[in-house]
Formats: structure tokens, C-alpha cells, sequence
């Protein structure tokens, strides 16, 4: 977000929250910032995107996590076996246990990471155009725009349902703040 | 459909007005669960110095009170994450306004059973032989018995847990952070990792969240299967049958959601949450709770089957000794509660009654119970070899630490509900467009 100016419109559903964003991106605004109060697939849908790779996080984690168990199962029991009456030193069955305890040990570690790391977490400074009131009751579209923008933006979230508008001045460039590319 | 129609800012007010600082009751409340707790902690100590033969065990009941309170609560956590995780992967409606309040219930079962292993050892500290590390004595666990499986299980749930719960929390958080002022909101502020409610962190957020409720669906089955071969594994008659895994699961899952509405029922009187869980949101975990009550009166009637149809003169033994011996009225005491008790369930009246709803609930959680203590000291006690038979008691200080786990168990609880949100507002608000779609639709019926 480089513009001068933020326009900022409340919504009070996730309907007019969607229609708000559409309308923007048909006008030919960029990508707005959302915020809810709650996940939204009306909100995600109008606002497109990749798919987050999280699930991508998670899928090696498991595998690492798999690999892990049966290396440490058969690793350390061949290198220190309980000799048992003659049964298998490496064992299968009771392996698969240890092995998959650990996919989903690690599957869930590495899920997490994945989120704190997309999400920029943990965040010290406001997002642009925050308000307290998102995570209350209210939808907010935030759109970056010029001043001669300003005014067109404004009209379309009101036409969008918006029950509030403001604008206020872009106090900073947003670097690392940016939405991820579609 | 039955709850009423509310809005998102009223989710906020009605679950935010839970964290007011609390009153005199409330800490009187805690301090006499902390007394509980460390009469339990005195207790340890003196088993720690004295050694274990202050307790009741004897060959051959060498598992009995501790074991079967390890059981229990690893039970208990189960049915959490069944309300939090898999109600979550098929869009369940009414588990929105209960499933913290289940979830938050499992992360403290969870820490609760982890301790009796430790108490159980006796010599506590040499717990970590259990866990492979760099020795010198050449010796690594070994991972053909139950008891390692057990330990790296129940350490997965635990930590898979807290990240879901924790996970769960941030956006609640962030909210409680935004309408609290002084310490709070300083802590509510470094809990939420900075929460907005962006749409790129609420795209990654339902990702790992739905992931994670994928992840912990099949640890929900896996933990409490790989408890219950804690006892299979073994050839001990009434311990050694392929039924334990299921027979256990569903066990847990009954025992688990009696506790959530044990739990839930005086929390939502205590905290004004009338009008977020209602009877219905109730009814519909009581349906569960009566499902599985037949699940397990099958699984007595199929245990209690295949041991006569079996014709192995053992196994006939330990059953008729389970149910006609010195522990019968144990037994019979679980098949009133577990089986008959529930019962009243398949009534609507009854399941829209909290007083009905609470005694149910509490007299399961005594049955499964005396379930898993039948099962563990009662089969122990009537071995293969007749002259070994012993029958075991608890003493002072096997009692004293399990009322004191009770204790402790529900004094995190009281905790946690009085400093972080009990109930999901974020969740509760998606429910809300369906729930306006819901209640215009039944009025367009009625019209």
C-alpha cells in the first residue's frame, strides 16, 4: 500500500463486507485489506487469492515426522536390542505406532510454525486502517488509494452497504504489510 | 430449533463480561481447591519419603487406584477434542457455544492423567528412562511395549492439545485485548501475537485450524486405543481382548461429554451464559452422551458373551468373578450407572432439564469410574493362579491423591474461565447468519 490516503468502510455483515470488496476490484482498486471478526468464505471468495500454503507446512512436517519414527524405532532398536524370547528385534506393527504418533506430533508442530510464519506473527505494529470495533461487531475494507481516488472509493463502499466511510492520511509505506500476490 | 437470536456484539459483551475481576466466592472457591490440592501434594511427598507400600498394592494387584485414575482422565480428554476437532470437520452447528469450554476441559484431563504415571512410578524422578536419550548404561526403550507407545501417545495429545487450544484462542484473545484496559490488556496484547482479523491471517488461521482438527481426529482414536493396549497387550483374562481398543474409545467419549455437561451446566449459570448455551446446544450433547451409553452397554453384553462362548474355563472365571465376587457390587454399581442411569436420555423433557442433565452426568462419571477400577484391580485380583488371589483396597493416601486430582483438575478450570474467554465469540459469531437463516425458516413453517 504506497498511496496517500486510506478509506475505510464498516460494514455490520459479511455480505455487504464481500459486496464492498467486489465492488472495489471491479472498479479497478487494488487488493484492499479485510478485517472480520470472524473467518468469512463470502469475504475470502470476493477477495480471491492463493490458497494458503500452511497445508504445505504440514504435509512435510508429517512426513518428516514418519521418516523420524521409524528411524529412531528400528534405528535404536537394532543398535540396542532387547533380545525377547526370540521375537524380531525390528518389529513393524508395533513401530507403525511410535511413527505415527510422531506424523502427527510433528505434522501439528510444523502446522503451527507455518501459521506464525504467513501470518507474521507476533506483530507489534497496527495493520493500516485498524479499529477495535473489528473485533466486535463490524467488517472493515481498507483501500489504499490516491486523493483523487478517494472519492470514487468512498462512494462505492457506501453503495456497497457501508454504514460508516472515513479517511484518514497513509502515516507509512507498507513494505512488508503488503497482501500476498496472488 | 431453540436458541435465540443474537448479535455480534452481544457475543462480545455476554462472553467479555465473564473476565470481570472476580468476587470473593470465586477466590474462596479456588483457595479450597488449592487446599485439596496440596493435602494430594502431602500425601505424594509421604510416598515419595515412606515408599510405595503405603499404598494398597500388592502382588497381585500391582495396577489399581493410580492406573484407573490415568485411565479415567485420559478418558475424560477425549470427548474434547471430539467436540472441538471432529464436530469441526463435519460442520456440527451446536458445538460452537460448548466446544472451548470441552477443549479447554481436555488440556487439563490430559495434564491430570500425565501425573499419575508419575505417582505411580514411585521413584518419580527416573521418569525419563521411559523417553530415548544418549546414555552410557546401553540401554534404549523399548519400543515393543505398550507403556513407550503410552508415553510418546500421550505426550503427542497433550502437546497437539494446547497448540489447538492455543491456536483456537488468539482471535478470542485479541478481542478480550481490545475491549480490556490496565494488566489485562497488556496481557491480553502479548497473547494475541498481534490479531487483527486480517483476511490473509484469517485465510492462514482456517487452514491450520481445520488442519489441525484433521490431525487431532485420528489421535482422538489412536491415544486411548494405544492406552487400552496398555492392558491387552497382556494375557491376563479380562485384560486380554481385541474389544479394548473401541470398548475404551467409546467409554472415553461417554465419561468425557457426562464431564463437559457436569462442567458446562453450573458454568453457565455461574457466568450468565444462559443465552450463548442453551437447552438446546445441551440436548444435543446429551443425545451423544445416550449413544454412547448403548455403544458401551453392547460392549459389557459382548465382553460378557465372547468370555462364556469362549468356553476358556480363565476367562469364564474373571467374568463370573466380576460380576459375583468380592468386587460384584462394583460392577453392578457400573452397569447402573453407565447403562441404566442414562436412560431418561431418550427423553426430550429429560434432556432439556438441567437438573436431570447434571445428576445423569455425574453418576456416569462415577460409573466409568468403577468401569475402568473393575476392569484394572478386578481382573488383576483373579489371575490364572487361584492361590495369588488378592483383593485390593485403597488407602488414605491413594484416596487423598485422587480427590485431590479431581481437585486439581478443576481448579485450573475455574482458572482459565475467569482469565480467558470460556466461550468462542468468533466461532459463535459465524453461527449467526445461519442462525438467522434457521429461525426465519421456522418462522415461515409456522406462518
Amino acid at each position: 500500500m504506497n498511496g496517500a490516503l486510506l478509506v475505510t468502510g464498516f460494514f455490520t455483515d459479511e455480505a455487504g463486507c464481500a459486496r464492498g470488496v467486489a465492488a472495489l476490484r471491479s472498479a479497478g482498486f487494488g487488493k484492499p485489506y479485510v478485517f472480520a471478526p470472524f473467518a468469512s468464505e463470502a469475504i475470502l471468495a470476493a477477495l480471491g487469492g492463493a490458497r494458503s500454503p500452511v497445508r504445505l507446512w504440514v504435509l512435510l512436517g508429517g512426513l518428516v515426522g514418519c521418516a523420524s519414527g521409524f528411524a529412531l524405532a528400528i534405528g535404536l532398536s537394532a543398535e540396542y536390542p532387547h533380545v525377547t524370547a526370540g521375537m524380531p528385534i525390528v518389529s513393524i506393527p508395533p513401530f507403525v505406532i511410535i511413527a505415527f504418533e510422531l506424523t502427527i506430533l510433528c505434522s501439528a508442530l510444523s502446522g503451527l510454525l507455518g501459521f506464525l510464519v504467513h501470518g507474521r506473527f507476533p506483530r507489534f505494529d497496527p495493520l493500516p486502517g485498524y479499529s477495535q470495533l473489528f473485533s466486535n461487531d463490524r467488517f472493515g475494507v481498507v483501500i489504499d488509494c490516491t486523493a483523487g481516488e478517494s472519492e470514487r472509493a468512498d462512494a462505492l463502499l457506501s453503495g456497497a452497504g457501508a454504514v460508516e466511510v472515513t479517511t484518514s492520511v497513509s502515516s507509512r509505506t507498507q513494505g512488508d504489510d503488503t497482501s500476498e500476490e496472488e | 430449533m431453540a436458541a435465540p437470536e443474537l448479535g455480534y456484539d452481544e457475543v462480545n459483551r455476554w462472553v467479555l463480561q465473564t473476565l470481570a475481576p472476580p468476587g470473593r466466592r470465586y477466590w474462596v472457591s479456588v483457595a479450597t481447591l488449592g487446599a485439596v490440592v496440596v493435602a494430594g501434594i502431602t500425601a505424594w511427598t509421604y510416598q515419595i519419603y515412606t515408599g510405595l507400600g503405603v499404598t494398597g498394592l500388592r502382588q497381585p494387584n500391582m495396577w489399581a487406584t493410580y492406573i484407573t485414575n490415568f485411565v479415567f482422565w485420559v478418558g475424560i480428554a477425549h470427548s474434547g477434542t471430539l467436540i472441538s476437532a471432529i464436530l469441526l470437520l463435519f460442520r456440527t452447528r451446536w458445538r460452537t457455544p460448548v466446544y472451548r469450554a470441552a477443549e479447554t476441559m481436555t488440556v487439563f484431563a490430559v495434564m491430570t492423567a500425565g501425573l499419575f504415571p508419575l505417582i505411580h512410578l514411585g521413584r518419580s524422578w527416573f521418569f525419563y528412562w521411559l523417553l530415548p536419550y544418549p546414555n552410557e548404561r546401553w540401554l534404549q526403550p523399548n519400543f515393543r511395549s505398550p507403556l513407550v507407545w503410552d508415553a510418546l501417545a500421550v505426550s503427542t495429545y497433550f502437546i497437539v492439545s494446547w497448540v489447538f487450544l492455543l491456536m483456537g484462542l488468539i482471535p478470542d484473545i485479541a478481542a478480550a485485548r481490545d475491549a480490556a484496559a490496565g494488566w489485562r490488556r497488556t496481557f491480553y496484547r502479548a497473547c494475541a501475537l498481534g490479531w487483527q482479523g486480517s483476511d490473509d491471517q484469517w485465510r492462514h488461521f482456517s487452514a491450520a485450524y481445520l488442519l489441525l482438527a484433521g490431525l487431532a481426529t485420528p489421535l482422538v482414536i489412536s491415544v486411548h486405543s494405544v492406552v487400552s493396549w496398555d492392558f491387552a497387550m497382556a494375557q491376563l483374562p479380562g485384560w486380554h481382548s481385541t474389544i479394548f481398543a473401541p470398548y475404551f474409545v467409546a467409554g472415553a467419549i461417554f465419561s468425557g461429554c457426562a464431564l463437559v455437561l457436569t462442567l458446562l451446566i453450573p458454568l453457565r449459570r455461574l457466568m450468565g451464559l444462559e443465552a450463548a448455551i442453551t437447552p438446546w446446544h445441551l440436548d444435543n450433547l446429551a443425545k451423544v452422551i445416550l449413544l454412547m451409553s448403548l455403544v458401551v452397554s453392547y460392549a459389557y453384553l459382548t465382553e460378557a458373551l465372547i468370555a462364556w462362548y469362549s468356553g476358556n474355563p480363565f476367562e469364564r472365571t474373571t467374568f463370573a468373578m466380576r460380576y459375583w465376587g468380592p468386587y460384584g457390587w462394583l460392577a453392578w454399581l457400573m452397569v447402573f450407572c453407565n447403562c441404566i442411569a442414562p436412560l431418561p436420555l431418550f427423553s426430550p423433557r429429560a434432556r432439556r432439564s438441567m437438573v436431570v442433565l447434571f445428576v445423569i452426568s455425574i453418576v456416569i462419571n462415577i460409573g466409568m469410574w468403577t468401569e475402568r477400577f473393575v476392569i484394572i484391580a478386578g481382573s488383576l485380583a483373579t489371575n490364572f493362579m487361584p492361590s495369588q488371589w488378592a483383593f485390593y483396597k485403597p488407602t488414605w493416601v491413594e484416596i487423598t491423591i485422587t480427590a485431590a486430582s479431581f481437585a486439581w483438575f478443576l481448579m485450573w478450570f475455574t482458572l482459565f474461565s475467569k482469565f480467558l474467554p470460556i466461550v468462542s465469540m468468533t466461532e459463535v459469531k459465524e453461527g449467526i447468519p445461519w442462525q438467522r437463516q434457521a429461525i426465519a425458516q421456522a418462522r415461515r413453517e409456522a406462518a
